[in-house]
């Protein structure tokens, strides 16, 4: 009896154990539907033509982490799911970092969402790895002449179809302190020259207690990429060729390098070779550094970190080489949104996305980060209420700079096409080590920068 | 029937330890196994299919720079931690003996960092030390120790001893905890008898202190080996592996070569290679300790 019952007792454990493991890799609840169409196209229809009710569950991944932008999202898809009562979304939210790292591990078993948002060098990767489908349908059937036309290139693949829809805009201007500006009889810089001598003079003035600039280069971001690009771009070249190669050793990039090299020395916190992009706005946020270059996003963080300062700052298009030259290149990121192949409905996405372009849902997610995102579609830009917002009308300059900026950019990389290298060129940190080991050794410029150049190239012959 | 008895009270047995062997099954060795199947392939993070590429990964691992840089920082960063939590929670296990009254509370308190995540340990390390408005940096330029914030991050030579630092903080504790139960289990009438024989502190340590818990001490020299070693998150938190690759450890490197550039089949070879040093050095460590075990029976 006693065996008996061990026995027993043993199966159940099994069978408990068995069942708690079962059942995990299903993604996302749609395992009863049928597979993904190969291209957007517009809601089924009926046999007599009306379009058919829409009914399933789709996850939608976002990195909207941010409370008001995470709110206007649920709220608009809760007022879908009243209007289409057989549809379940269910949202889910991750940082940039966590995002990145939670597709391309979910991807090889299937645990991926049906539809989501995108860094342009993902989307990038996405393409690689056949992971979404092309939107061409879709963006025709709301009216591909509402966007404005450098993002749907961007996005847009060797193949001819575009990979994604363009959710907002940003792109990086110079941020300033108009106090310290005024404190020390500073003009806005408009070179690289001038910044350089307005932040020694500010760093010096302030004897540590804030300096001119930051130059961060820490290995797990991608600022020192950035900062050089800057550099680069308004020289008219770039850190990728034509041909997908690195670039580090044009005249531009090795001036580029010793600028912000020296700059880093004279103007900038130690501790900046360490920096991420948060430590590095976090300075400028609390008034520690007067120049900073970042998209509207700043705005959002001075009033959340230092609102007393909300009334000292203002942007500035990217310093330019020479004085009046024109400005060439700035750095943008469009923020787009992508149907995965192994969506179950893609037609719900599609409907879903449509809706979220409705003004009276755009227009308040816009809203939620005054200035820091930018509108994707042209008509946005004379909405009443989208420039009735206060903060919108307080930052109407600073609008003005970026939104001429978003026209004439490129995210790093890209400016030949959205291209795989382009995401190794900002994700390794080798632009950031080679700073790091100019900084720390003393490598020569030139030899650090043919070193990371073919360091580059080497990565880049695993994307081929 | 007896023989049938038998083979049903093996079925029994063999049943209540089927979860336990599961578990084991796929958490140990399910990944020990694929990792040392994908060290031989092309496997790719994102990329569906891949090829045998034998022993391609491991010829580039063992001939790439940043390799063998990576491993020296992990034997360097290990030796020093080990040595330093050693040191301080040995240091700490003898004091807290000696006290009479409120040993535990000297104890929690002691043992608070080895309470702490990794990331609430990181944060809080890189806000005392920033650089910029860190607390300690510029609590030493006001009472006049640095004339300048010193840049504990950013220095090429402090930033190496302060990880170590901060790791001997964090890991100290647990030697402490560890080597005073032992400690408690040395018998008093030794000390008695020595100290009638007119043995000296030092003595009655070296000759009865240390035979009795050298056992514990060398397990738990083997425990933290491993951890220490494979510690990632610590470092990568506080500095990535830079600046210049300075505190760039082995586990630090497999994760770039495997989550930044996808090469999941380089990736594990590395952490093969990283197997089979710690199994060597375990090894090593056994052999010792069987040696203690056997002279003190």
């Amino acid at each position: 009896m006693k065996k008996a019952l061990s026995l027993l007792l043993a199966s159940v454990m099994l069978l408990t154990c068995l069942a708690a493991c079962g059942n995990s890799s299903t993604p996302s609840g749609n395992s009863d539907t049928p597979p993904a169409t190969a291209q957007t196209g517009g809601a089924p229809e009926t046999g007599s033509g009306e379009p058919a009710a829409l009914e399933g569950e789709i996850t939608f991944w976002h990195s909207f982490t941010q409370g008001p932008r995470l709110e206007t999202i649920q709220a608009a898809a809760n007022q879908f799911m009243t209007d289409n009562p057989g549809v379940k979304i269910t949202i889910e939210t991750f940082s940039w970092a966590d995002f990145y790292t939670k597709w391309t591990t979910g991807l090889a078993s299937g645990n991926v969402p049906d539809m989501s948002t995108a860094l342009p060098n993902h989307v990038v990767e996405m393409i690689d790895a056949d992971a979404i489908i092309p939107m061409d349908n879709l963006i025709d059937s709301m009216g591909r002449d509402r966007f404005y036309e450098a993002p749907l290139v961007e996005m847009t693949a060797e193949d001819g179809h575009c990979y994604a829809v363009p959710l907002y805009s940003h792109a990086q201007v110079m941020w300033y302190h108009k106090d310290l500006l005024e404190k020390y009889n500073l003009e806005v810089p408009t070179t690289w020259d001038e910044l350089y001598e307005a932040s020694k003079i500010i760093t010096e003035g302030e004897g540590g207690n804030a300096y001119g600039t930051s130059v961060p280069m820490g290995t797990n971001d991608m600022m020192a990429t950035r900062f050089l690009n800057f550099y680069v771009r308004s020289a008219g070249e770039t850190l990728l060729t034509e041909d997908g190669k690195a670039n580090l050793t044009s005249q531009a990039a090795i001036d580029g390098i010793n600028y912000w090299v020296k700059v880093y020395k004279d103007c900038s916190p130690t501790d900046s070779i360490n920096f991420n992009v948060l430590d590095q706005a976090t300075l400028y946020y609390t008034g520690k550094i007067c120049f900073d270059y970042n998209s509207g996003f700043q705005i959002g963080g001075v009033e959340t970190n230092a609102p007393e300062l909300l009334d000292q700052i203002d942007c500035a298009p990217m310093p330019t080489i020479n004085k009046g030259d024109p400005q060439v290149g700035y750095e943008t990121s469009n923020i787009p949104m992508v149907i995965w192949k192994n969506s179950a409905h893609p037609e719900i996405c599609e409907a879903f996305i449509k809706y979220l372009y409705e003004p009276e849902n755009y227009v308040p997610f816009l809203l939620s980060v005054p200035v820091g995102m930018l509108p994707a579609l042209k008509e946005i830009a004379d909405n009443e209420q989208f420039l009735s917002d206060p903060m919108v009308q307080k930052f109407s300059h600073a609008k003005d700079v970026i939104s001429k900026a978003v026209g004439e950019g490129t995210a790093i990389g890209m400016e030949n096409g959205p291209r795989p290298e382009a995401g190794l060129l900002t994700s390794q940190g080798v632009i950031e080590s080679m700073f790091q080991d100019i900084v720390i050794n003393g490598t020569p410029v030139e030899q650090a920068a043919k070193a990371a150049e073919d360091k580059l190239n080497d990565l880049f012959e695993t994307v081929g | 029937m007896r023989l049938n008895n038998r083979y049903r009270t093996k079925i029994a047995g063999f049943c209540f330890i089927l979860p336990a062997l599961l578990v084991v099954g796929l958490l140990l060795l399910y990944p020990v196994v694929s990792s040392i199947f994908y060290s031989f392939t092309s496997k790719h993070l994102i990329k569906p299919g891949y090829d045998f590429v034998f022993f391609d990964n491991y010829i580039k691992i063992l001939t790439d720079k940043d390799f063998w840089m990576s491993f020296l920082t992990s034997v360097r960063w290990t030796i020093v931690s080990l040595i330093g939590q050693i040191v301080v929670g040995f240091t700490a296990a003898l004091a807290l003996e000696r006290i009479r009254h409120g040993r535990g509370i000297y104890r929690t308190l002691l043992i608070i960092p080895w309470a702490f995540p990794s990331i609430v340990i990181a944060l809080s390390w890189k806000w005392i030390l920033n650089g910029v408005s860190g607390f300690l940096p510029n609590f030493l330029v006001k009472i006049g120790l640095c004339q300048s914030a010193p840049q504990f991050f950013s220095s090429g030579g402090l930033v190496f001893p302060t990880l170590v630092f901060i790791n001997i903080w964090f890991g100290a504790p647990l030697i402490m905890v560890n080597v005073l139960s032992a400690l408690q289990t040395v018998p008093k009438d030794q000390y008695e008898a020595a100290q009638l024989d007119g043995a000296s502190p030092w003595q009655s340590f070296v000759h009865i202190t240390l035979p009795h818990i050298r056992v514990v001490v060398g397990l738990l020299v083997v425990l933290r080996t491993i951890w220490v070693f494979n510690n990632f998150d610590t470092i990568y938190l506080i500095t990535g592996g830079g600046p210049a690759n300075l505190t760039q450890t082995v586990p630090i490197y497999a994760y770039n070569v495997g989550w930044g550039l996808k090469q999941l089949g380089r990736s594990s070879a590395v952490t093969v290679l990283l197997l089979i040093f710690l199994l060597i050095v375990c090894m090593f460590y056994f052999k010792i300790l069987d040696k203690w075990e056997k002279e003190g029976a």
